[in-house]
């Protein structure tokens, strides 16, 4: 009987789960990301995080007109430049290619919407701790996420691969909305098929 | 095998006792197992379905997770309040698609009352992005209009048109009150299963109006503005205590979030409602699996009794299995008669602990309501509780070989004649 005793409580913690996986990862860290290619058996590409920026687009192009050596201290154009290059970071745009295209990528979880308690709507990002204590990324390193099927046992950061159709559309409140409000809110929206836990070379 | 079935349930039958004893405390292990687990998940539920829709909870510096937990389930209270026009100053940015203020504090006979804007009424959402709808009446429009939850209505008796006195302060008995300005019943919401049903809705000028004549906490001595009068004086609120912000694009809530946490015209932070409750459940979750872990071990007590008492009664039963021996009854016969009165035991407990637990949780469940605002849900068993229950019965089948394997060892010793 007394070895007996041991197995509930082992059982138990089993049944449960042990840690989460998110202690694993410290804020700013990213996953470690496949080489971009078009998969030949599945109908899906994996892509990296950096192919969602528009080619050309470089928020820091004025600053490295400048020749920093060149300047007086506190010079009004160097900082003219890095808010410039602020401002840019905020409008990011998306690559209009990408819409309705269907990829498959790996990121961090923020749950927004949550039924019971599997989740219904979450937003991707791609690197740990982006809803904490860091800049925000800018909008084309967002993905906003509708899972096909409500998601369980999906926390704050957990690492996922999402396999989904991405679309490039503003979204309908909008219509009507002012300019510069649409540029703010531009972004990336995918209606994923599948979500299923990062397990990525060991660390 | 189910001749053995039928022999052990005669056999038990014949100690229905001892056994019944040893029946029940498996039942009352398995209730407080099954229990722990039911109100977990159905209190997780219940503070998930609460709130929808909402983008950011904007309030004064505080943890997140207090900034939620008195904000959207109206536990605990606010540290410090934010500014009206600090408010104003947010909802007009030009990411935001609405807001809802917030003002708490006061209370009616122990619900909680909430100073807001008709717009909560509009943009509130809760479980599967659910508007709120009215029952009866609708939002309020007078100045000493309340609109009250579902249960609010219910325990109290309260119809369309009542007069009800709010207090100062949240909490006990001997609160001063507001009695001189009274206020009129002028909806009721439907019931939600969330905290809107414990709340007294009042508009922001009504909140400022019943403390205009008071200051530092009190009523001031010998003055008092007759209700009637209230309307002369200026009831823009001067301060919240927290607001909920819906986006135009829910991508953009990282940007407003650092708008917010990064504003200059006073410390304010906003919280993901979504994170804020993964950070409470981590928190909380250490106590739910040591709770659970407490009644594993009482399952396990319960279990140990049953193996004692089979062991126990398998002395005096020496006899009987001698005869059943001497009829050709194998030793592995033996041996499975013995698990089978394990298995037996358990499975009653089992069944016996669910009914139990589901009597249990029809009688409790409008206490956990009204005192808590857990909406227990009665049911027979779900997946989890399942997935425990089988545990259960795996454990005691395993006990269970101990006694067997012990009679087979003296069925094999003993042979007709056992020396008592």
């Amino acid at each position: 009987m007394p070895r007996l005793a041991f197995l509930l409580p082992l059982a138990l913690s089993a049944l449960l789960g042990t840690a989460s996986a998110t202690d694993e990862y410290r804020v700013g860290d990213r996953l470690p990301q496949a080489k971009a290619k078009p998969d030949a058996k599945s109908s899906y590409q994996t892509i990296r995080w950096e192919a969602l920026v528009p080619e050309g687009w470089d928020p820091a192009r004025d600053l490295r007109g400048i020749n920093l050596a060149m300047l007086n201290d506190g010079d009004r154009r160097a900082t003219e430049a890095l808010e410039k290059m602020k401002k840019a970071w905020d409008e990011a745009p998306v690559e209009p290619a990408w819409n309705g295209q269907r990829v498959r990528l790996p990121g961090f979880v923020v749950p927004l919407e949550r039924v019971k308690e599997d989740v219904t709507e979450f937003l991707l990002v791609p690197y740990f701790g982006a809803c904490i204590h860091v800049p925000p990324p800018p909008a084309n390193q967002i993905i906003h996420v509708f899972p096909a099927k409500p998601v369980k046992n999906l926390r704050t950061m957990d690492a996922v691969w999402v396999i989904g159709v991405l679309d490039t559309t503003r979204s309908e409140a909008l219509k009507g909305g002012n300019e510069a409000m649409g540029m703010a809110v531009a972004g990336y929206r995918m209606t994923a098929e599948q979500i299923s836990p990062y397990k990525g070379p060991a660390r | 095998m189910s001749h053995w079935l039928l022999l052990a349930a005669k056999s038990a039958w014949n100690r229905r006792l001892t056994l019944g004893l040893t029946v029940l405390a498996v039942a009352l292990s398995v209730v407080l197992l099954l229990g722990v687990e039911r109100v977990r998940s159905d209190a997780r539920e219940g503070f998930t379905q609460s709130v929808s829709g909402t983008d950011l909870i904007v309030g004064a510096r505080t943890s997140a997770v207090q900034l939620m937990l008195y904000t959207v389930f109206r536990i605990g209270e606010a540290t410090n309040n934010m500014r009206w026009d600090a408010y104003q100053e947010l909802a007009r940015h030009p990411l935001i698609a609405w807001t809802i203020p917030l003002s708490l504090g006061d209370s009616h006979r122990g619900f909680p009352v909430l100073g807001t804007t008709p717009g909560y009424f509009e943009h509130f959402r809760y479980g599967d992005s659910r508007p709120l709808a009215f029952a009866a009446g609708k939002p309020f429009a007078e100045l000493f209009d309340a609109v009250l939850g579902a249960q609010v209505a219910e325990a109290l008796g309260y119809r369309m048109g009542d007069r009800i006195v709010l207090s100062h302060g949240i909490g006990g008995i001997g609160l001063p009150e507001h009695a001189d300005k009274p206020f009129v019943v002028s909806g009721i919401l439907q019931r939600t299963g969330t905290p809107v049903d414990r709340t007294v809705h009042v508009s922001l000028a009504a909140i400022q109006a019943i403390h205009l004549d008071w200051q530092g906490g009190a009523p001031v001595p010998g003055f008092s503005i007759p209700a009637q009068y209230v309307r002369k004086f200026d009831l823009t609120p001067k301060e919240i205590t927290a607001a909920l912000i819906g986006l135009h694009s829910r991508a953009a809530v990282f940007k407003m979030q650092r708008y917010i946490d990064d504003y200059k015209g006073e410390p304010l932070m906003a919280v993901l409602p979504g994170v804020a409750l993964d950070e409470l459940w981590r928190v909380v979750g250490v106590a739910e699996n040591t709770l659970l872990a407490v009644s594993g071990m009482v399952v396990l007590v319960g279990l140990t009794g049953l193996v004692a008492v089979v062991l126990a009664g398998l002395n005096e039963r020496r006899r009987e299995i001698a005869v059943l021996r001497a009829v050709g009854a194998s030793p592995r016969g033996i041996f499975l008669l013995l698990t089978t009165e394990g298995l037996l035991v358990t499975a009653l407990g089992c069944v016996l602990g669910i009914l139990l637990l589901l009597a249990l949780t029809v009688a409790a469940a409008p206490l956990a309501q009204s005192r808590y605002g857990v909406a227990l849900h009665p049911r027979v068993i779900s997946l989890a509780e399942l997935r425990l229950l089988a545990l259960v019965i795996a454990v005691g089948v395993l006990a269970s070989l101990i006694p067997g394997y012990r009679a087979y060892r003296l069925s094999l010793a003993d042979g007709l004649a056992p020396r008592l």
